[in-house]
């Protein structure tokens, strides 16, 4: 219990300054806005608490958007897939023996992690960009953006899940 | 009351993600420009002195960018010393009359935390109101602009970059004078787009676009870019312009931040204007 608190922790403080010292100052392309920081709420174990999976999406969101200079956008995204997941985890979920498992290949399969991080990640991203934008002029742009980068950080999360969570088979 | 506590215990998930969303969008409502708000000046400091302390590492690796755009300056300024001009006396009437007075002045600032992918960008300098920067004040790079300050702390500053939605900048094209307006359409951090240049007279491809004086936050002259290509809309009249950045804001270290002396002045004249202008808007919708 303790030790999954500490991981938990861990992940969040590194993610959240990988997101906003490395990947926020990459600029493939000119509109490619990889945000891997997501991992952290997919990774969340399978037993979480609703209220505690809440609250921690909102903690890594606002840390995010304090670093970025708009505040609450990321965070409005990160609750509303903090809502979401449990459903997506019904739905996604393969065999789990133990609540404290975390969601990733070895536990839930490629196909359904792979489906599982691609709505969490496409949702997110849709929701940072419209509220963003905040603009409907610009919808297609939005949605080219948005796809692009989900696919960054959908590729991104799986080469990581494969190096940190391959040999805990 | 039974059924009413079983009834929140059983959907409490729910009224927690409407209250965290609502304090989300509490917190997005507060991120107009205009108005300093308390929370965003929190953050403002905490976030400035952590991407200061990283700031500190990253920027040796822009070393060389950074000196050679310094010394491209240099060259510039020193174009325009006096020293480096021949004075020639003519014996026509000589007006020594002349007064100067300084209108502009400018404080050098470095950028510690930006960002380029976004659709709305921000720049962080790592100064702040104890060294006299204001909100509104414009801000420029060695080789050209970058943006406008929106918000200060007393120790870091928060400003608006040219490559955001609200972005609108008066600009002139050096050689036909001619003005327009300066938007960034979220796509190329390299290019922006000028709407509103009147096609009366014709533009050429590597015309320069400077700031055009018309805005109290920037000088005259200050280079923005140069065009890369132009359409003619037939139903308006004016031009649709794709331009060149000269700053590459993706490796801005050390920019100037303008002070106006004549700014309060200037806003005070068109305080009357302006009022009288949005209260004609807000009549209209």
């Amino acid at each position: 219990m303790i030790r999954d608190i500490v991981i938990s922790v861990i992940q969040f403080i590194v993610l959240v300054f990988f997101q906003v010292f490395i990947l926020d100052n990459i600029a493939l392309w000119g509109f490619v806005n990889p945000m891997i920081y997501v991992w952290f709420i997919i990774l969340l174990p399978y037993g979480s608490a609703r209220w505690l999976t809440l609250v921690v999406s909102f903690l890594i969101g606002i840390c995010v958007d304090i670093f970025s200079g708009d505040i609450g956008i990321n965070a409005f995204a990160c609750v509303f897939i903090g809502f979401i997941r449990p459903f997506l985890l019904n739905a996604f979920s393969g065999n789990i023996d133990n609540v404290m498992q975390r969601p990733s290949i070895t536990t839930q399969g490629f196909v359904n992690f792979l489906a599982f991080t691609t709505s969490i990640v496409f949702v997110h991203h849709l929701i940072c960009f419209l509220v963003g934008t905040f603009s409907t002029a610009e919808l297609l742009q939005i949605l080219i953006r948005t796809i692009v980068s989900s696919l960054v950080t959908i590729v991104f999360i799986i080469l990581l899940d494969m190096i940190f969570y391959r040999q805990k088979a | 009351m039974n059924d009413l506590l079983r009834f929140l215990r059983r959907y409490y998930h729910v009224f927690l993600f409407l209250l965290l969303e609502g304090i989300c969008v509490y917190f997005i409502s507060c991120n107009s420009y205009r108005q300093g708000s308390y929370i965003t000046s929190i953050a403002n400091n905490v976030s400035g002195s952590v991407n200061g302390f990283f700031d500190n590492v990253t920027s040796y690796f822009y070393l060389r960018s950074t000196n050679e755009a310094l010394v491209q300056e240099n060259v510039r300024l020193r174009k325009m010393v006096e020293s480096s001009y021949v004075k020639i006396v003519n014996n026509v009437h000589k007006e020594e009359d002349t007064v100067y007075k300084q209108m502009y002045s400018f404080i050098d600032a470095r950028v510690i935390y930006k960002t380029v992918n976004k659709r709305n960008n921000f720049f962080m300098l790592n100064k702040g109101s104890i060294s006299g920067i204001e909100p509104d004040m414009g801000v420029i790079s060695p080789n050209g602009v970058v943006g406008v300050v929106i918000k200060t702390t007393p120790n870091f500053s928060l400003v608006m970059s040219v490559l955001h939605q609200d972005s609108k900048l008066n600009v002139r094209n050096e050689r036909t004078k001619t003005t327009g307006t300066l938007l960034w359409n979220g796509k190329n951090y390299a290019t922006g787009q000028i709407i509103d240049m009147p096609s009366s007279l014709a533009v050429k491809k590597g015309d320069n676009i400077v700031t055009s004086g018309f805005s109290r936050n920037f000088p005259e002259g200050i280079s923005i870019g140069k065009i890369k290509s132009f359409k003619k809309d037939k139903g308006t009249g004016f031009y649709e312009i794709d331009i060149k950045f000269s700053t590459d804001y993706n490796k801005l270290e050390y920019v100037y931040v303008i002070k106006n002396y004549f700014k309060i002045e200037q806003d005070r004249l068109m305080q009357g204007i302006d009022t009288t202008n949005t209260q004609k808007q807000e009549g209209l919708q």
